[in-house]
């Protein structure tokens, strides 16, 4: 029996075999069963492919955004509050890849690895508080006026998101045909804000300058020269004005760029992938655990022509909104970024917290402090002396613009970031109107609406 | 009451299913595989043997029961087997040659204690030790001669497996069928809470049926004193789980599928009768196969194609899977003696078979059982031959043949071209893996109550994605204890080879114990996308009725190797044979 006791190794294989499969599919089990369970395939939870066993989605001041009333999903009563935050709430369809009926539809049915989709006394969902104000989300896509861009406010101590804004969207309570009007519809699954990137322009000079102030010694006293072009070895960088002498600070209202390609190519490709990459650009910080776009910048081989025009946030340069209004709060907040936040709690129907996640703030310095003061001088500076502070007077605006020019011969984009500088209300935005022309008056008319509306004023 | 009642038991449930699986599973791995020799060998008139199994192997190879290291002995030299209470010797075509009182052997040739053997000239002798027959039941008396005190000198680990066998003895199997039957009360309470409008007065009375059919088997084993049924409180659990898997998706199939049980555990006692004796065994597998043969041919002729496969006999109202039964007469089949299994290398007529059975279930297009069979005819070839090398060849040669026979059919390329993919193809050829993966885990761990799953609505929720169903229903935990019985039951078969009687046990169990393996693995994995969905059925789980019948008829070729009621045989009579 010795004998067949070792040819029967072969059966201790198969064992092995089996229990090795038996492991994957527990492992893909643990990985996958979030979001197997929530699959629009799941009839217990979807009707015609729309989440309706799922619980509430309420604004920071507990809004209902979205509920479940008898088996059908129900969304705010009015229209504009629900195409303002489609983007945010989600679609029937769940064309909007990013929202939270899509992204956090395992906590909205309420699914966990113990009970699976079951609740006791057949209760739906968990109820999820984002930190969103609906009235300023409103606000934010009427002051697009129709016109395609996006709109983003953020809490700059806290990392709270107050307004998250895409244009174009629809009313998801009556979703329209798209295939009949693509010019119309066109990108409006796409939350421009999370998963959009764009070519920066100006606003870019605002990473050219962080790594001049912290790398090019007395920059504070070097005097630029701008008669309107400028021959950078070999490539010609332009300027849309000739701004003639000019210190370093007034480089920034002036927004020239030949001093911004000049200190681009002094600093050279290393020292400024690494600023580019401190503000985030390549790589987006998620937003409570939905992806968001990474932007583009390389400067490989690039020739010192390249490196000036990136310095201008030109070139192939791209970035996302998101991860950008991220940078500028953080220059607003001396330096220290802060992650970026949508939920504000996630709630059984008894009210029990449903989210056990210790969040420690992982606040990262990215610019040292005077850097940072630096930066907020300028941008203070670009308010004063050009933008205006229209009826925000006395909250400390502060901004850059930004016009990125694009290659199908429309009207360049028009971008407009930075912050108040108020104990009260501190606060960072980012607006990008597509298309809008060149220069800050559209983006920066939107802003100023947007941010009047946050304040009050 | 209605709220309550299935909150609180679908934590029970669980509980349950891993304390039956572990109070079945913790015997079947510990006691028991110490071996009392059946007979002593005196090599050159001084050195004591003990011959622990029917048959032992004696030769030069250290592969060999009793190790012979000498230079004029063969590797392996001779085979001497139990049979009937007689000893037989037989030459396994050695070099020196087996010799009874100066006279060759020729085949199998009875040596009693006074009959002087020599190998190549090495006088041996045998000194048996008595039995009253070995045709009786299992509480036989046992008898050891006294000069041997190796036994005496357990070792530790031996000790402890010893104590714990008498633990799980104290409180044994009887308790564990109670925490079956609580199980099953407390789901038909369930069943009954929940239901809906429609719910048939036969599933309560059908569980009430079932109930007292495991409470009579268990009485009658006490009675005729087989303690050890282990595997089937297994196929009880199992069967029960069946029986709600019907009661959930398709009420008519509780009466027939209950039937089946009973049918089964028909089917097992006849099995153990034919298996308790090797040589009666060994006569039978011929009837055996020619039945499989005759079936397989009536169902080439008679089929009637039921989803793909034309692997269906309809008599009446009735329908038969005929492969399903032939899994039995399959591993019957492969059976042989050790003496036989060493002296002929040939096992033509075993492989001849095979590949008319497997060819038969290609015919049919049920490909999932042919490639549990082959895999079982690999297990079983190489228990019988140990040649890696012609099994390597036979292996590659089948796998080509399948390559050719899936270019061929449009209908497994469609399978294979969503394998891994599913998802991709979730209204298609995915339909049903994806619908198996959602609702399983929408289960979680604890299920959604029996009868309260959407998975049901899907079709062959009840057979190929059953797991999934039982992952729903009853919760992940109720479903890994079903996976995890067939790996049970075939850990249980590789460990107790060593301790076997004869070589014909080995291979049915550890064949059978193939058969439940591949089976399951094939069914689980094929509903996870992890393999190409097959549409076998789970074993014991799956409704339908030939299945159970062939389940339960396997489980007395994974008993046959169980030896503990004689290794745990507290009797000591000193006495020896004459």
């Amino acid at each position: 029996m010795k004998l067949m006791s070792k040819r029967a190794g072969i059966l201790f294989t198969l064992c092995i075999l089996f229990a090795a499969g038996m492991m994957f599919l527990l492992f893909s089990y643990v990985k996958d069963a979030p979001k197997w369970a929530t699959s629009p395939v799941n009839q217990h939870l979807y009707k015609g492919g729309e989440l309706v066993r799922a619980g509430q989605i309420l604004d920071a001041k507990g809004v209902m955004l979205a509920s479940t009333v008898e088996n059908e999903r129900v969304y705010n009563p009015d229209e504009n509050t629900r195409v303002a935050l489609m983007h945010l709430v989600g679609d029937p369809a769940q064309g909007v890849g990013t929202a939270l009926q899509v992204t956090y539809r395992s906590k909205l049915v309420g699914w966990d690895y113990l009970n699976g989709t079951y609740h006791f006394g057949n209760k739906i969902g968990n109820n999820i508080r984002t930190t969103v104000d609906a009235d300023l989300a409103r606000a934010a896509y009427a002051a697009l006026g129709g016109r395609r861009g996006t709109v983003g406010v953020m809490n700059y101590k806290t990392g709270e998101l107050l307004c998250m804004v895409s244009a174009p969207s629809f009313d998801p309570a009556a979703p329209p045909d798209i295939e009949s009007d693509p010019e119309k519809y066109d990108g409006v699954y796409i939350n421009r804000l999370l998963s959009a990137t764009y070519t920066p322009g100006s606003i870019f000079k605002l990473v050219t300058a962080a790594a001049a102030i912290d790398n090019i010694p007395g920059i504070g006293s070097r005097e630029f020269v701008c008669e309107g072009s400028y021959d950078l070895l070999g490539t010609e960088i332009t300027c849309p004005a000739v701004h003639g002498r000019q210190s370093f600070e007034e480089t920034m209202v002036n927004s020239c760029n030949i001093a911004y390609a000049q200190m681009a190519a002094e600093l050279g490709p290393e020292t400024m992938t690494a600023y580019a990459e401190k503000a985030g650009v390549m790589k987006s910080p998620e937003l409570d655990g939905i992806g968001v776009a990474n932007g583009h910048f390389s400067l490989n081989n690039a020739t010192p022509g390249e490196i000036g025009w990136a310095g201008v946030g030109q070139s192939d340069t791209l970035v996302n909104p998101l991860s950008y209004l991220g940078y500028v709060a953080a220059i607003a907040g001396g330096g220290d970024a802060v992650k970026p936040h949508i939920i504000k709690s996630i709630r059984t129907p008894n009210g029990f917290p449903a989210r056990f996640e210790l969040d420690l703030p992982v606040d990262e310095s990215i610019l040292a402090q005077g850097t940072a003061g630096k930066l907020q001088q300028m941008m203070r500076a670009d308010v004063v002396n050009g933008y205006g502070e229209g009826n925000l007077a006395g909250y400390g605006l502060s901004a850059k613009s930004g016009t990125a020019e694009v290659t199908d011969g429309k009207e360049p984009h028009s971008w407009f970031c930075g912050f108040l500088d108020s104990e009260t209300a501190p606060l960072a935005f980012i607006v990008i109107v597509e298309n809008g022309g060149a220069g800050s008056s559209a983006a920066a008319t939107v802003a100023r609406t947007v941010l009047e509306a946050a304040v009050g004023a | 009451m209605e709220e309550v009642v299935p909150y609180v038991t679908r934590f029970v449930f669980p509980l349950l299913a891993v304390i039956v699986f572990f109070r079945c599973l913790l015997p079947l791995m510990s006691g028991g595989r110490r071996t009392k020799p059946w007979a002593y060998l005196v090599v050159a008139g001084g050195d004591r043997r003990p011959l622990t199994h029917w048959e032992n192997s004696i030769g030069r190879s250290p592969s060999c029961d009793v190790v012979i290291n000498m230079p004029s002995i063969s590797r392996i030299h001779a085979v001497i087997s139990r049979r009937n209470n007689r000893w037989y010797i037989s030459d396994m075509d050695s070099m020196g040659g087996v010799t009874i009182n100066d006279e060759a052997a020729r085949g199998a040739c009875i040596i009693t204690r006074y009959d002087k053997v020599k190998l190549s000239g090495l006088p041996v002798s045998i000194i048996p030790v008595a039995y009253d027959d070995d045709d009786d039941d299992d509480d036989d008396g046992e008898y050891e001669d006294g000069f041997d005190d190796k036994f005496e000198k357990r070792r530790l680990f031996e000790r402890i497996a010893e104590s714990a066998a008498r633990t799980a003895e104290r409180f044994g199997n009887g308790t564990t069928l109670l925490f079956i039957i609580l199980f099953q009360l407390l789901g038909v309470l369930n069943l009954i809470l929940t239901a809906g409008a429609g719910f048939s007065l036969k599933i309560p009375f059908v569980f009430l049926l079932y109930i007292l059919l495991e409470f009579f088997y268990f009485v009658g084993t006490r009675f005729s004193g087989r303690k050890y049924i282990e595997p089937e409180l297994l196929a009880f659990f199992l069967s029960g789980i069946s029986l709600f898997v019907c009661a959930s998706v398709n009420q008519d199939a509780v009466v027939k599928q209950f039937a089946a049980v009973v049918l089964g555990m028909v089917l097992l006692l006849v099995m153990q009768f034919f298996l308790k004796n090797p040589e009666r065994a060994r006569t039978a597998r011929y009837v055996f196969a020619v039945g499989a043969l005759l079936l397989l041919a009536a169902n080439l002729l008679l089929a009637t194609a039921q989803n793909g496969a034309l692997n269906w006999i309809r008599i009446g109202s009735l329908s038969v899977q005929p492969s399903e039964l032939v899994k039995v007469a399959f591993v019957f089949a492969g059976g042989a003696t050790l003496d036989r299994l060493l002296s002929s290398r040939n096992f033509m007529k075993f492989m001849a078979f095979s590949g008319a059975c497997i060819l038969a279930l290609v015919v049919m297009r049920d490909f999932g059982t042919a490639v549990i069979f082959f895999v079982t005819f690999v297990v079983i070839t190489f228990m019988r031959s140990g040649d890696v090398k012609k099994l390597s060849l036979i292996i590659g040669m089948a796998v080509a043949g399948a390559a050719i026979v899936v270019s061929f059919l449009p209908y497994i390329t469609a399978r294979f071209s969503a394998w891994r993919h599913v998802w991709e193809f979730s209204d298609t050829t995915g339909y049903q893996q994806v619908r198996t993966m959602v609702y399983a885990a929408g289960g979680g761990l604890f299920g959604v109550g029996p009868g309260s799953g959407d998975l049901r609505y899907v079709a062959a929720a009840d057979t190929d994605l059953v797991f999934g169903l039982i992952a729903e229903e009853w919760g992940l935990i109720v479903a890994l204890v079903c996976a995890l019985v067939p790996l049970a039951l075939a850990v249980f078969a590789f460990m107790s080879v060593k301790s076997s009687r004869s070589a014909f046990y080995a291979i049915a169990s550890c064949g059978a114990a193939t058969l439940f393996l591949v089976q399951a693995s094939l069914n689980i994995f094929g509903s996870f996308d992890i393999l190409p969905l097959t549409g076998v059925t789970l074993p014991f789980v799956s409704n339908g009725g030939s299945s159970m019948l062939s389940c339960w008829g396997l489980i007395a070729c994974i008993k046959s190797i169980d030896e503990r009621h004689r290794a745990q045989s507290l009797e000591y009579e000193y006495e020896i044979d004459e």
